[in-house]
């Protein structure tokens, strides 16, 4: 047993202090899960406090008075404070913890856009007649700004009402717009803002035109979009639709990734040992079935080391955006329990098939099967995730080496299958992992010591029942 | 004393080719066996079923008294033929690596240290074993296997690689652990090593034991009646040679004589008698070389059918190609 630990730490620790490992493998989801950490912070920051002009060249006259009202710092608190509770209310579940901890209430939310008043953009609104020469108007654009808090408010935008915006022109059905012209490097926040407050103005200018009430119209065509809700017997609870596709795809991305990495380098590092000739060194010490074992637990090692990354990256991805409550913990449980029974299944298939070729080169062939049935869940990923109950997911369930991956898609789905139906799949996985186990340590005492013309399947199945 | 190794009735076979057949062989403890023979005579074979890397198809074995290596492995220490270093891994680590899955407990790393200054590699602990030279993981490979001091040391071809000063250096250093008291066996296709080395030679031809005797014996027994005889003048009368009692025939061989002597001849009597009548510049009895040993043997043996000595005599010193059939 020793001699099997020996043997597992040193393949875990060869594979793991490689370059391409440490690169491929650990360096890229660090920086991957730094950006998703990091994105949502950056995101909420509030944009930096601005200061200035915008001129508004009306000659309708009409628009520049409401456009002064939109841009007001109280308005501009407001529509803040409103962005984050939408944003808020779209996320389910956890959200609703954190939305009672934000203050709630007339009082509340006054007090919160008070707070928010400090930081929004204060804006002059200059409203100049129609026929104003824009030209030079537009030249205040290129002075450089000045030091905040000194000299006088430098002018940030400059915006030229069409003539016909609010009312068409003679004999036309189509309005006109606006143009607007900004100062290098502005905020592309304030950008949205001015644009979204044209915008407003305009619609409002037009309605009036029109004889409505532009309040009237806006409370007429507001519909709220409520989320849907998910009815089962044990409750209910709020339908998350990109989550519930998500999550079964990334939890069969999680299991098909480490094991597919952990086997490829369970291949190259057998390969690796017989191409060498350092096997036999290495069976003098050790028998063939601990070297296999030793092997096989080193690199299931190495495998556990990327789920645990990827899944841990994943968690933090969820706690970062406040919606970890959606995954149920025992899910990470099963995910380990499926990965282990993959690992052994498809790992001792490929520890057979290094023992048995000279080369790289010569085990992709005999690998392709393998790999062939690897690709089977994602082929099946859309019908099963759509369907988790439906006769195909069940029956495949059950067989070996497929059931493990749509056990797990299924599990992961909104309908779970029932639990005595996911012990039965796992009892059956880890009949089909023992098996390939004992498959391959047959052809690896076989292979091991075997050069020359690499075998075909069939000549593994010989080997498999000659020893 | 006991036995290290002992084969009964060893066969084994790969498809048709019959590797091994019905092998005998025992090895007291604390004897230094060289094994001879040819490229794919079987020794490797054989060392293989004496380490239980390989399993023979009958037959039965013991090893350090037990009935298989697998419950010696930590007592055996192997030098196959086909061996090789994980190439990424430093010199250092990789002999910590083998003394601990032979179990050797304790100070594993000062152990190597020294070990690596006996053969001269102080300075490639820190190495990764790729950026050694052959002879140099050569040396690497064989203190893997002696590191845990083993009581039975197999070394498959020992010497092929290395340069004369290195084949050396190997040759005292095995001798030092027959020296500790470890039972040597050592398989060669160079006679030449096993008369140096080994008190006691096996000979396999074609999976077969041909021979199985101490050097002494085997010096004894295929003694070729021969002396070696120069003589101080070129133009010396070879027939007062010819003449001698228990001189069976001269021949003139370059600037040199083969004397030949009848076989209840006695080169101590028959010398003398040479050297009155001719004067030599050498004289010299001839010793039975393994090689004519070897050849003597199979050539005699008629099932072997071998027709050219000369290439076997080449395959034997040169050892690269196996003998044609």
């Amino acid at each position: 047993m020793k001699k099997i630990l020996y043997v597992a730490g040193r393949e875990f620790t060869s594979t793991v202090t490689t370059k391409g490992f440490v690169f491929g493998i650990l360096v890229t989801p660090l920086l991957l899960g730094l950006v998703i950490f990091l994105m949502p912070r950056y995101l909420t920051k509030a944009p930096p406090k601005v200061e200035g002009q915008v001129v508004i060249i009306d000659p309708t006259g009409v628009v520049a008075e409401s456009l002064a009202a939109h841009l007001t710092p109280e308005r501009f608190a407001e529509r803040r404070e409103k962005t984050k509770r939408d944003l808020e209310n779209a996320t389910p579940s956890v959200f609703r913890r954190q939305a009672a901890a934000l203050p709630s209430g007339e009082a509340a939310i006054r007090q919160s856009i008070d707070t928010a008043l400090g930081e929004v953009p204060r804006l002059q609104v200059l409203p100049l007649p129609g026929g104003t020469s824009v030209e030079p108007e537009k030249e205040a654009l290129k002075i450089a700004l000045p030091k905040p808090g000194t000299g006088p408010a430098p002018r940030l935008a400059v915006i030229v009402v069409r003539p016909d915006a609010v009312r068409p022109a003679e004999g036309t059905d189509t309005f006109g717009s606006y143009e607007l012209f900004v100062r290098n490097k502005l905020d592309d926040r304030l950008v949205d803002d001015l644009h979204s407050g044209m915008r407003d103005a305009i619609v409002a200018a037009r309605l009036r035109e029109s004889g409505l009430d532009p309040a009237r119209i806006k409370n007429l065509t507001s519909v709220q979009r409520p989320g849907s809700r998910t009815v089962t017997a044990e409750g209910e609870r709020t339908t998350n639709s990109v989550l519930n596709m998500l999550l079964p795809m990334a939890f069969m991305i999680l299991l098909l990734m480490s094991v597919l990495t952990s086997g490829q380098y369970l291949l190259t590092s057998t390969v690796e040992e017989k191409s060498n000739r350092v096997v036999e060194v290495l069976l003098s010490a050790v028998s063939a079935m601990e070297l296999m074992t030793g092997k096989i637990l080193g690199q299931m090692a190495v495998g556990l080391l990327v789920l645990a990354l990827y899944a841990g990256l994943g968690v933090i991805a969820l706690v970062s955006f406040a919606t970890f409550g959606l995954i149920d913990p025992l899910l990470l449980v099963f995910l380990l329990i499926f990965y282990v029974l993959a690992y052994f299944t498809f790992a001792s298939l490929m520890a057979a098939v290094g023992s048995a070729v000279n080369e790289m080169r010569e085990a992709q062939s005999l690998q392709m099967p393998i790999m062939m049935v690897l690709m089977i869940p994602w082929i099946l990923w859309l019908p099963i995730s759509r369907e988790p109950n439906s006769m195909l997911a069940i029956v495949l369930s059950f067989v070996p080496p497929l059931g493990n991956f749509v056990m797990l898609l299924r599990m992961t789905s909104q309908s779970p299958p029932p639990m005595w139906q996911a012990w039965l799949s796992i009892a059956v996985g880890a009949a089909g992992a023992y098996a390939s186990l004992w498959f391959a340590a047959k052809v690896f005492r076989v292979g091991m010591l075997m050069y020359g013309k690499p075998p075909s399947f069939g000549t593994l199945i010989r080997w498999a029942r000659m020893s | 004393m006991g036995h290290a190794i002992v084969l009964k009735n060893l066969k084994k076979t790969f498809g048709e080719t019959v590797a091994v057949r019905d092998l005998d062989l025992t090895v007291p403890e604390g004897a230094l066996y060289g094994v001879i023979g040819p490229n794919g005579a079987g020794k490797t074979t054989m060392i293989r079923m004496i380490l239980s890397i390989l399993f023979p198809d009958h037959g039965e074995l013991t090893v350090l008294g037990r009935p298989s290596a697998l419950e010696a492995k930590d007592r055996i220490g192997y030098l196959p033929e086909e061996r090789g270093l994980y190439k990424k891994m430093r010199v250092g680590d990789f002999l910590v690596y083998m003394a601990r899955l032979k179990s050797l407990d304790g100070n594993v790393s000062q152990r190597v240290k020294e070990w690596l200054g006996r053969v001269d590699l102080a300075d490639c602990e820190q190495k990764r074993c790729e950026d050694l030279s052959k002879g140099m993981q050569q040396k690497v490979q064989f203190v893997a296997a002696v590191i845990h001091r083993p009581d039975l040391l197999i070394l498959d071809e020992p010497f092929g690689g290395l340069d004369p000063v290195n084949q050396r250096l190997m040759r005292d250093l095995v001798l030092e652990e027959h020296r500790r008291g470890a039972t040597v066996l050592f398989s060669t296709h160079i006679m030449t090593h096993a008369e140096q080395l080994c008190d006691h030679v096996v000979m396999i031809h074609r999976g077969e034991k041909v021979l199985d005797q101490t050097m002494a014996g085997i010096r004894e027994t295929f003694d070729p009646h021969r002396i070696f005889f120069v003589p101080l003048d070129p133009d010396s009368d070879i027939a007062k040679l010819r003449a001698i009692p228990g001189v069976r025939s001269v021949t003139p061989d370059g600037s040199a004589w083969d004397v030949a002597l009848d076989g209840h001849a006695n080169a101590a009597s028959v010398i003398p008698a040479l050297v009155t009548a001719v004067t030599p510049s050498r004289v010299e009895i001839r010793r039975p070389t393994l090689e004519d040993v070897f050849v003597s043997i199979v050539t005699g043996d008629a099932s072997t059918a071998v027709d050219d000595d000369a290439r076997l005599r080449a395959a034997l010193r040169v050892g690269g190609q196996e003998v044609q059939r």
